[in-house]
């Protein structure tokens, strides 16, 4: 029974300034990047291509789009490929020590970042691995994995593993059975995984700080050096990329719900904290 | 918990006599092209106990939801003891109103949502309390007052949320399909319970069911209720025993509908002629159609040691099912199907099935009305 | 139908039990192995670190040193005392968000959802970013301070606590609106209508029946936000003041400005402690609102 009352007309009027303050930060970077001038302000002063051409005739930041992308890469291939082995290997199983494995598989969502980053910093230095994008592509895929493996877990959900035992008993091989029965339905979280992943990689600003090199300087880590000393239109260009990403994804995960007709169910899939 | 605990005998509650009133005046609801109550006019008497009785969707929850105040009538006036309560928000109405799953509150006690409506109305400390035992005690459940509803049975949560929707002495009680949830046997007991109580404390009830059964058990007046209209009211046995339409009669049980032409009416009375079953004299309530049928219910058919004239017909057995308490058989006659039920302890297996029989009727058994489908 | 998942010769009903039963036998050697990958990757670039980083926190006596260190004890009280404000803030926003959320029709749902999530998705430099080009001296706001007159010279908005706070609420704001959203969605709508027939004023439906039995979603989104926000370093950087340093950024300071490995590890373990603690408390408060509506 929903009832229009004055009472919720009321409670609507008041949270419009609290839905602008979500909007409005990430609805002014594009026009802050397209501005025409020379310093940062909003509202734009006029329409500039400017500031994006400048991005990309600048070698500091187009390598720092390459290094993000290029660890971004590497969290994805690593998250996907671990995490839906790992949701397959799950699924309708049980067995002594599950709590403990699905909690290993869940923990690197919970430890702050922080102390990941410095926990990877001793860890790589320790064994030589450093200057390159690689070490930080892996600590991406240790934080990204959990998202991979919780989106395909929440689409094998609906799989009856009844299932898999019958068309065993057909006579069907391990890869028949991935190929027609577990990928058809794991696809759209595999999807949703591979974003989620996508996503807090090329966000993910603490640790690729911890291990930054010249060769291995992300987007965010070039952003956040810049953004200490001034406000640059570079970075906003920088920041117009990210929100082009975040929309993308955003867009997905809406299409998600209303395919799934629920709201409520997604909610544990909530992107990464970003602290 | 056989026995009732609902004691009868209990002192009713303070109230001026010949209040309790509720009157809908040519009330509509619309939700835009939808109407779900159309013109609706209905008058609950100080004291009467009315069920709003049909199928879903018939507009019955709404009828009572625009009484309580909870859903805006879009034209019309409903009035509370003669005045106008059409602005008024539900707390200003001094309805108590039990709903279909009770709707207790889940994270007070029992006493504490019997006492809510007094606190509300700022009803002090100690008379508050006292007031809220006493209204637990007469639901016979005084001594669980501490307990939360979850730790309540389905009868004795029923229990709360009446006495809940009676401690403030509303004007009248609102009962949406109160006992939807509980089990065959604890809703007879509960049906009881509530007529008991609504007796001794004199209150208007407005009830509303779709269970035929319960309405039949519990009303002083059935209101039928199909499309948002009201297409019968009456008591009980009036509306039970002279449908106006076919409708209205299956929807209150099993009946035997034969259709009919009616050769003569003469105010209750009428001659109407059954076809293969020749011509009879019927009861009649005027009512005005294009087809008419005769219906009579399967217990006013009774067997026959001999061929009566005019209320009755030879007939041919097909089936006979024993159903417990009574027998069910089922009959061919003038290419109709009938039904006809008795008592098991008045049938005997005195009939081969096959076999020929007589039926007859009661005339004013017999109810003219007019078929819709 | 591809006939690759057909059986060469069709079981008889009788033999069925038996290539059914034997088939999990099978599995049963192999479907560890689907584990193996995810379980040695942990292990060896999750739990190692995490373990050497422990150890190392054991060195040197780092745990008194850092906690002797006043500038250790004012990051400790900055983070407590900051996450406490942007929690309270964040779940008193989210609440009125959650409440419009549960109140709005099917098509508005689903773009205010897209609204709240937007900041889940849009990365943390981006956000701060944003904020600091709004907040700062020739900002919007600022402008518009001035255009009504309030103030001549501009206000200092950014490098302080009330940027730090304003930016942290604005990560955290999803992650309260969630929690409450779904525990007032599973409170039955006729608890209110009860309440009004009974003389309750909006007001006191709101106070006596909404938001007691909506307190399991604000005590689990009070905590969650609460946890993420201990461990904000970027925020504290770009939008707050030499002041604003929040542990994070201290252990930070210790690895990377000091190189004092041992005692960044002790802070990092201070850190997830309590953050561990609290994930804890947090894991019990869902499963009691998850018994709550159960029964």
């Amino acid at each position: 029974m929903k009832t229009t009352s004055p009472k919720h007309r009321l409670v609507a009027l008041l949270s419009l300034p609290i839905f602008l303050f979500l909007v409005i930060p990430t609805a002014i970077v594009v026009p802050v990047a397209l501005n025409d001038s020379r310093y940062i302000t909003f509202p734009p002063e006029g329409l500039s291509f400017a500031a994006v051409a400048g991005f990309f005739a600048d070698k500091a930041w187009t390598s720092a789009l390459t290094a993000s992308l290029q660890s971004a890469g590497i969290a994805v291939v690593i998250g996907v490929l671990l995490g839906a082995t790992a949701a397959i290997g799950m699924h309708g199983r049980k067995f002594t020590g599950q709590p403990a494995v699905v909690g290993l598989i869940l923990a690197p969502m919970i430890v702050p970042t922080v102390v990941l980053a410095l926990a990877f910093y001793q860890f790589f230095i320790a064994i030589g691995m450093v200057g390159s994008i690689l070490p930080i592509g892996l600590a991406h895929a240790v934080i990204a994995t959990p998202y991979v493996y919780l989106t395909t877990r929440a689409s094998l959900a609906g799989l009856n593993p009844a299932l898999v035992r019958s068309a065993q008993s057909l006579g069907a091989g391990p890869l028949s059975v991935l190929r027609h029965v577990y990928l058809p339905i794991m696809l759209p979280g595999l999807i949703s995984g591979a974003l989620f992943a996508f996503s807090v990689s090329i966000d993910e600003t603490v640790m690729s700080l911890f291990m930054q090199s010249p060769a291995a300087t992300t987007l965010p880590v070039k952003m956040f050096t810049d953004i200490q000393f001034n406000l640059t239109p570079k970075i906003a260009v920088s920041s117009a990329l990210l929100v082009s990403v975040a929309t993308f994804g955003l867009l997905l995960q809406v299409m998600f719900v209303l395919r799934r007709r629920s709201t409520a169910r997604m909610l544990p899939m909530a992107a990464p904290a970003q602290t | 918990m056989s026995t009732s605990v609902i004691s009868a005998h209990q002192k009713p509650q303070a109230k001026p006599a010949g209040q309790g009133a509720i009157e809908l005046r040519q009330v509509r609801k619309s939700y835009g092209d939808v109407v779900a109550v159309d013109q609706l006019d209905l008058t609950v008497q100080p004291g009467e106990f009315v069920t709003l009785l049909g199928p879903s969707g018939s507009g019955k929850t709404t009828t009572m939801m625009m009484v309580a105040g909870f859903e805006d009538h879009t034209s019309g006036s409903v009035l509370i003891d003669g005045k106008p309560v059409d602005t008024l928000p539900p707390r200003d109405r001094n309805l108590g109103v039990v709903f279909q799953n009770y709707a207790l509150f889940p994270h007070m006690s029992a006493l504490e949502n019997v006492e809510f409506a007094l606190r509300m109305r700022k009803v002090p400390r100690t008379e508050r309390r006292q007031r809220a035992v006493d209204a637990l005690d007469r639901v016979g459940l005084g001594k669980m007052g501490d307990r939360k509803p979850r730790q309540l049975s389905g009868g004795q949560q029923q229990r709360v949320a009446l006495a809940r929707a009676l401690v403030f002495n509303p004007a009248a009680l609102l009962l949406d399909e109160p006992m939807a949830a509980l089990d065959k046997r604890l809703r007879e007991q509960m049906q009881e319970e509530i007529k008991t109580l609504q007796k001794s404390l004199g209150i208007s009830v407005l009830f509303v069911t779709h269970d035929q059964d319960e309405a039949m058990a519990m009303s002083d007046r059935i209101v039928v209720m199909r499309d948002g209209k009201i297409v019968q009211s009456g008591a009980p046995d009036d509306v039970y025993n002279h449908p106006l339409t076919d409708w209205v009669a299956s929807f209150l049980g099993d009946t035997n509908l034969i259709p009919c032409t009616v050769v003569e009416r003469t105010g209750d009375e009428a001659v109407v002629d059954l076809g293969g079953l020749g011509r009879a004299r019927v009861r009649d309530r005027g009512a005005q159609g294009e087809n008419y049928a005769v219906s009579i219910r399967p217990e006013h058919l009774k067997f026959s040691s001999a061929a009566v004239a005019g209320n009755g017909c030879a007939a041919k057995l097909v089936t006979s099912t024993n159903l417990g308490a009574t027998v069910r058989h089922r009959l061919t006659a003038g290419g109709h199907d009938l039904q006809l039920r008795e008592l098991s302890s008045d049938s005997a297996a005195r009939f081969a099935p096959e076999g020929e029989v007589w039926v007859r009727w009661d005339a004013d058994k017999a109810q003219l009305l007019v078929l819709e489908s | 139908m591809s006939t690759a998942t057909l059986p060469r010769t069709r079981p008889k009903g009788r033999d069925n039990p038996s290539p059914a039963g034997a088939a999990p036998k099978r599995r049963r050697t192999g479907w560890w192995l689907l584990l193996a990958p995810i379980l040695v990757f942990d292990v060896v670039l999750f739990l190692t670190p995490l373990g050497k980083l422990v150890a190392s926190s054991f060195a040197d006596n780092a745990y008194q040193r850092v906690l002797e260190d006043p500038l250790v004890v004012r990051s400790l009280v900055n983070t407590l005392t900051i996450s406490l404000a942007s929690t309270l803030v964040t779940v008193a926003l989210g609440y009125v968000i959650a409440v419009v959320l549960c109140n709005a029709g099917n098509v508005m749902r689903v773009v205010l959802f897209a609204v709240v999530l937007l900041p889940f998705w849009t990365g943390i430099l981006v956000k701060n970013f944003a904020w600091a080009v709004l907040l700062q001296d020739n900002g919007i706001i600022n402008a518009f301070l001035r255009g009504i007159g309030l103030t001549d010279a501009p206000v200092e908005l950014l490098h302080n606590r009330f940027a730090v706070i304003v930016g942290m609420v604005h990560c955290l704001l999803p992650y309260a609106v969630f929690p409450i959203f779904s525990s007032l969605t599973s409170i039955d709508d006729r608890l209110g209508l009860a309440a009004r027939s009974l003389g309750a004023t909006e007001a006191s439906v709101f106070r006596r029946i909404t938001l007691p039995l909506s307190a399991p979603g604000v005590s689990a989104a009070g905590l969650l936000v609460f946890i993420i926000s201990t461990g904000f370093f970027i925020t504290p950087v770009v939008m707050g003041g030499p002041g604003d340093m929040m542990i994070a950024n201290q252990i930070d300071y210790y690895a990377r400005q000091l190189t004092d490995f041992s005692g960044a590890a002790a802070l990092a373990v201070v850190l997830t402690v309590m953050v561990s603690i609290l994930v804890a408390v947090y894991q019990r408060v869902l499963k009691a609102g998850g018994q709550h509506e159960d029964n």
